[in-house]
């Protein structure tokens, strides 16, 4: 493998764990409070609003209905007019997150949803406020399983983040795609590959272990 | 003296369903009530009114003078705080530890950390979990949850222990330690208890008051002597005193007959007796007054709260039978003839 196509690699691969790091992290802040609302507004919730609930979800489905690669060109004034450029890595990480909020969201409403409602309840009696039930029992509680929506949206995001070559963000997906697929340059596409399941694998591993002892 | 608990006409129904019909009783500081009632009842419905989750449709709940039914939910989350709950299924945080879990109204309540740590181990050693504290719940055992729970429950110096059918998920074994628990936390601390539950064994071994619910209704209020002595026409109370009464033999009940058989024959009586009546030499004074042989068939003498009291099915053999039944009706809290077998069985 020459130093070139392995600078290369090397540089995707960068490129990759920005848009999918940054999206992840985006997606988590934004979408764990949508879960909240969506579940506290909902038919058993502590704050019982179920037309917002209803509207919440729509919404989400909405985006989540739309082909990654679509909504990407969809959003090109959105993503002009939040990150100064429709063009780059950074342009790119703001429809990620756009279509990794809802994803995400809906991933963590259903861990809070395995809460179980007789801690909710105890808490109630206890006298805990609203907040320290949000706090200490749905969040504290379904963490596990929120690690679990973490690793499992990470893992969608280094797939979504290979389209983002089409608004010029390269990434290893773009990188296979032009010297592998492109230009019959079989090494990258193999070692992109590779990377990739690496990537992927190294996630899944963290992912579980952290689930795991955060489950006791 | 004021009662701690005062519940005047409680209603309250889910659309159609009337869960709740016209609930009136009160209980004292101190006292430890058992509310006992089959499924479907309204025990969990007076439970979550009791607590401050739900708000009865009408009638007032008065908790230490406070009209829980007339408060904001902002008061009301205050008034929880002094309401102390065990639940069936324990509800311990899986993400925290022992500590944690006991440490929640703790904080709830505002309380300093330095302070939560000495009352944490205080309330272990109450419920003698001494050195769990770093345990997680998924570690220990129907018993121990059940222990954290009540720990967790006393935290707060609540004035009322509510228990939500809090034995129903243990082992016997495990049933009788938490009981035991109980009555010692009402002892040492004086503490209110009111006890949830449809098992009569439970109730019968510390509850001083029975309250009986039955179809969202307040059917009997008295102790456990009062439904022995009287409960023979209800048949609410029947049932619910089946699970814990002598029942007949089956090879008895089988040759039993309602009269006298013309040759030698036993009677076949059940006896109530209470208090001091349940300590005397009962069999001798029989045979020294009435020449009856007596023999106990079922049952015995337990102790009901305080003091003894006796449950039990006898045989009576003799020519002044008659007169001896006619004796223990008078002296017995409760005797009933259940019938006559003939002698040889």
């Amino acid at each position: 493998m020459s130093p070139l196509i392995l600078k290369l690699i090397l540089h995707s691969t960068w490129q990759t764990l920005e848009m999918v790091v940054a999206s992840t992290a985006l997606s988590v802040l934004f979408g764990l409070p949508l879960a909240l609302f969506m579940i506290a507004t909902g038919p058993q919730g502590l704050y019982r609003l179920p037309f917002a609930a209803r509207l919440m979800g729509m919404v989400v489905d909405a985006v989540r209905a739309v082909p990654f690669i679509i909504l990407l060109v969809l959003l090109i004034p959105v993503t002009r007019f939040i990150a100064g450029t429709s063009l780059g890595t950074e342009a790119a990480i703001v429809p990620l997150s756009i279509a990794g909020i809802p994803y995400f969201a809906r991933i963590a409403e259903m861990a809070l949803r395995e809460v179980d409602s007789g801690l909710v309840d105890a808490v109630r009696a206890m006298g805990g406020t609203r907040m320290t039930i949000i706090r200490s029992v749905l969040i504290a509680e379904a963490l596990p399983g929120l690690v679990t929506g973490v690793t499992v949206t990470l893992i969608t995001m280094v797939g979504a983040s290979a389209m983002a070559g089409v608004i010029g963000a390269g990434g290893l997906g773009d990188l296979a795609i032009r010297y592998g697929y492109q230009r019959f340059n079989t090494t990258v596409m193999f070692g992109v590959v590779v990377v990739l399941i690496i990537m992927v694998s190294l996630m899944q591993l963290i992912g579980n272990s952290l689930a795991r002892w955060l489950k006791h | 003296m004021k009662p701690i608990l005062d519940i005047q006409h409680v209603t309250h129904s889910f659309g159609q369903h009337t869960a709740l019909q016209d609930i009136s009783f009160s209980v004292k500081q101190g006292e430890v009530v058992g509310l006992i009632g089959r499924s479907g009842a309204g025990k969990s419905t007076l439970l979550r009114c009791l607590c401050a989750l739900e708000r009865p449709q009408q009638g007032h709940i008065l908790l230490d003078g406070v009209d829980l039914t007339t408060q904001p939910e902002r008061q009301l989350v205050r008034i929880r705080r002094k309401i102390g709950l065990v639940f069936q299924h324990f509800n311990l945080l899986t993400s925290r530890t022992v500590a944690g879990n006991i440490a929640l109204p703790l904080q709830i309540a505002g309380c300093p950390r330095k302070e939560q740590a000495n009352r944490i181990a205080e309330l272990l050693e109450l419920v003698g979990l001494k050195g769990f504290e770093k345990k997680y719940p998924s570690q220990l055992s129907g018993g121990q949850k059940q222990r954290v729970g009540i720990a967790r429950a006393l935290a707060a110096n609540p004035t009322l222990l509510l228990c939500d059918e809090a034995t129903s998920a243990l082992d016997p074994e495990s049933t009788s330690s938490i009981l035991n628990l109980l009555a010692d936390i009402n002892r040492k601390l004086g503490l209110t208890i009111v006890l949830i539950t449809h098992e009569m064994d439970v109730v019968r071994r510390f509850a001083q008051r029975i309250l009986v619910l039955d179809h969202g209704r307040l059917v009997e209020d008295g102790t456990l002597l009062d439904f022995l002595r009287d409960g023979q026409n209800n048949r609410t109370l029947q049932t619910l005193l089946a699970d814990i009464r002598p029942s007949l033999p089956a090879f008895l009940a089988q040759t039993m007959a309602a009269t006298p058989s013309a040759g030698p024959h036993k009677a076949i009586v059940r006896l109530v007796l209470s208090g001091t009546d349940a300590s005397e030499p009962l069999f001798s004074a029989l045979h020294e007054r009435f020449g009856v042989q007596t023999a106990l068939l079922q049952g015995g003498v337990t102790t009901v709260g305080d003091h003894l009291s006796g449950d039990m099915i006898l045989s009576l053999e003799g020519d002044r039978t008659e007169q001896a039944l006619n004796h223990l009706k008078t002296a017995a809290q409760n005797m009933e003839v259940l019938g006559y077998v003939p002698s040889h069985s």
